[in-house]
């Protein structure tokens, strides 16, 4: 049984006021403090869309009611689709997917405990492993191909992906370049420009630099990713103490600021532009200023950045399930069931990052997203709940059973066992005598031969002639 | 009276309170002279600088340090004593000579073409001037025609050079080859810090030091005013 899209919502930090307020803040500084734009051709995207702007600092304003209306023309409902229709996710409302994240620049290999660079080659093992992952929904291309020059990225990362899953595939983008031949790749996967724009089989992510700032670069990939009608994430990633306030609240006004001035953005573009508001948001260690991904308090940041996603009626990609651990011990587990927990009970409609990463999402691991896979599984059965009527409150059996009976051998236990219970792939629920007897595997042990029968058994190519187009008509992939 | 007023100056620094404005590592120590009071009042009084700055302010880091190893102390704890110090070292600089004392140098720093991120260079400007050196901060994204103007007309003993992104990293040895151009290398010290950078990488681009963090900065460009 495979959960997903599920509602969440049980889980709510903020109340009403909170929400309230927060909003509030985060329309005084998109008014009063405005956003600096770098990028010449979103400044000027902005300035005719009636913001107020100083040229000489390069400072953006918008007058709430601006703002507000902007938001509203965003589509509360974003579809990212799959090359197989069963993989479809809508993400809007309250519905929960789980997803890989990145970009990840080492492979951690437990059995020697040691790190080495990313390469193409493991990007296409992960994506043949995820696709048969059940509890990860969707495909974030994860980890940097370290031997490429940056103009071959691109391409290569998204045909890694396109080739190797049927799972919907998103990504980083680093050139505009890249961009633009990404793009004609997948519309070819697709059938045509219009095909992939009817079933997005891509989305790509744009970030802002935080605190209310976007840089050249990604100001121009976000204006050139809306034009051409590709679903978009604008996340931010304010750090507590560094690049927000040190408060959660404070943190979440920056985040909503920054990533609703990327929404803003895509749709004075074009109004009705798929784009997914996101935050990546999370808290310093302030004993040296590093990035934390594991933190009890990112878990909180995101779980309310899905409130605020519900609140303004935008789909939203969430950050969870990582670890700031360097080896897949106790705090990997307990970091990466925490922060996704948190994030699927209050909602998040694509948590991304859920699967595969560690040591401050630096460095991926087979292993791991094959144990976060189980993670997953568990988290999706909590946002499933209880479920109470008059089948499983089974008062009829309960009688015909009386005191002193049991219910293994009733049809009502046979009926539900699967569906209200999660079974478990990769936990041990063996006696230690078993334990033993079968060779007194660690979880990691267990996952690693778990992730190698995967990847082996893994068929999944692109259809031949659609393949052969994309290589010969897009240069630069190493196949 | 002497001493009570340079321990004031020390335990202050402590607690990073710049002006009486400031709450102090616990809070409510709004109202009390913070170290640029004390200081003026220290000097007023005509007390030693030598001492002010020695057993004061440096004493007062000195602790500082110890607590941040120790893990009793934060960054921002660690930058607003460094901040009392640097701006208590401001008011005495037209101090120092008078006194005999030697100004410690001076620091360009800047974030290179490309880059907009400044945290990091900023933490080690409030560090180096909590150190005692001058330190004129250009900003981030930074042409190396304007930092090698910089070199020209500021003089400095060090260039301070950072960068966040594998991207932007090509901007200090594009500042070293400017340098070396307008035969302004041999005059500064080179040192380079951020994210993507190494100890490696510094010598390749040739560079005269590297800083993993704002400490090690500081640990290298005083080995560099030691030896150089």
């Amino acid at each position: 049984m495979i959960r997903k899209g599920l509602a969440g919502g049980s889980f709510q930090p903020l109340t009403k006021e909170s929400i309230s307020r927060i909003h509030q803040t985060v329309m005084r500084v998109i008014e009063e403090v405005g956003f600096e734009v770098n990028s010449e051709t979103a400044l000027q995207l902005f300035e005719q869309a009636g913001a107020r702007v100083d040229r000489e600092e390069r400072r953006v304003r918008l007058p709430q009611t601006k703002a507000q209306e902007l938001i509203k023309t965003a589509p509360p409902e974003v579809g990212l689709c799959g090359q197989e229709e069963k993989h479809d996710v809508l993400l809007g409302g309250n519905r929960v997917y789980t997803g890989t994240g990145g970009t990840a620049l080492y492979i951690y290999e437990p059995d020697t405990n040691q790190k080495r660079p990313a390469t193409l080659e493991d990007l296409k093992r992960i994506a043949k492993l995820v696709d048969r992952l059940d509890n990860i929904h969707l495909f974030m291309l994860p980890t940097y191909p370290h031997e490429l020059p940056i103009e071959q990225v691109d391409v290569n990362r998204f045909f890694a992906g396109l080739d190797n899953t049927t799972k919907h595939v998103m990504g980083g983008v680093y050139t505009l370049d890249g961009v633009k031949q990404v793009i004609r790749m997948a519309e070819m996967a697709a059938g045509s420009a219009e095909e992939l724009r009817q079933r997005p089989l891509i989305s790509m992510i744009a970030c802002s630099i935080s605190p209310l700032k976007m840089d050249a670069q990604y100001g121009d990939l976000v204006v050139e990713i809306a034009r051409s009608g590709i679903p978009l994430v604008c996340p931010a990633e304010p750090l507590c103490g560094a690049t927000s306030p040190v408060t959660l609240a404070g943190n979440l006004v920056i985040q909503t600021a920054d990533s609703l001035m990327g929404v803003m953005l895509t749709q004075i573009v074009k109004p009705g532009t798929p784009v997914i508001f996101g935050s990546v948001a999370t808290n310093t260690d302030l004993r040296d200023l590093k990035y934390l991904a594991g933190s009890v308090e990112m878990g909180l940041l995101n779980a309310a950045g899905a409130q605020m996603a519900q609140f303004y009626r935008l789909p939203f990609y969430a950050t969870g399930g990582m670890t700031d651990s360097k080896v897949l011990d106790a705090q990997s587990g307990y970091e990466s069931a925490i922060t996704n927990l948190l994030c699927a009970l209050a909602g998040a409609n694509f948590i991304h990052d859920a699967a595969g990463l560690m040591e401050f999402a630096l460095t991926a691991c087979y292993e791991k997203f094959v144990i976060d896979n189980e993670i997953l599984g568990m988290v999706m059965r909590a946002v499933d709940g209880i479920k109470v009527n008059d089948d499983t409150l089974a008062f009829d059996l309960i009688k015909e059973v009386g005191p002193g009976g049991n219910f293994v051998t009733a049809k009502h236990t046979r009926r539900f066992m699967r569906s209200e219970h999660y079974q478990p792939f990769l936990s041990d629920r063996n006696s230690r005598e078993e334990w033993e007897a079968k060779g007194e595997q660690a979880t990691w042990e267990k996952a690693g031969e778990i992730a190698q029968r995967l990847i082996a058994e893994h068929v999944y190519r692109l259809p031949t002639a659609v393949r052969q187009q994309i290589l010969s008509e897009i240069k630069g992939i190493v196949d | 009276m002497t001493e009570d007023i340079i321990s004031l100056i020390r335990e202050n620094v402590i607690q990073g309170r710049v002006t009486q404005d400031d709450e102090g590592v616990e809070g409510g120590m709004v109202g009390q002279p913070g170290v640029l009071e004390l200081t003026e009042k220290a000097l007023a009084m005509g007390i030693n600088i030598r001492d002010i700055i020695n057993k004061g302010l440096t004493g007062g880091m000195d602790v500082v340090g110890k607590k941040f190893e120790t893990k009793e102390y934060f960054i921002p704890d660690m930058l607003a004593s460094a901040e009392a110090v640097g701006t208590a070292m401001e008011m005495l600089e037209p101090y120092l000579a008078k006194s005999g004392i030697k100004a410690k140098g001076k620091v360009i720093m800047a974030t290179v073409k490309g880059d907009h991120h400044d945290i990091g260079k900023n933490i080690v400007s409030i560090l180096l001037r909590g150190a005692g050196y001058t330190v004129k901060d250009l900003g981030n994204d930074i042409e190396p025609q304007t930092i090698v103007n910089a070199v020209r007309e500021e003089k400095p003993q060090f260039l301070g050079l950072s960068a966040l992104l594998t991207s932007t990293m090509t901007g200090m040895q594009d500042t070293i080859k400017a340098l070396e151009e307008s035969g302004f290398r041999d005059r500064v010290k080179v040192i380079i810090g951020g994210a993507p950078v190494s100890e490696e990488f510094a010598q390749s681009i040739g560079a005269d030091g590297y800083g993993a963090d704002g400490f090690q900065a500081l640990a290298v460009i005083r080995s560099l005013t030691a030896t150089g």
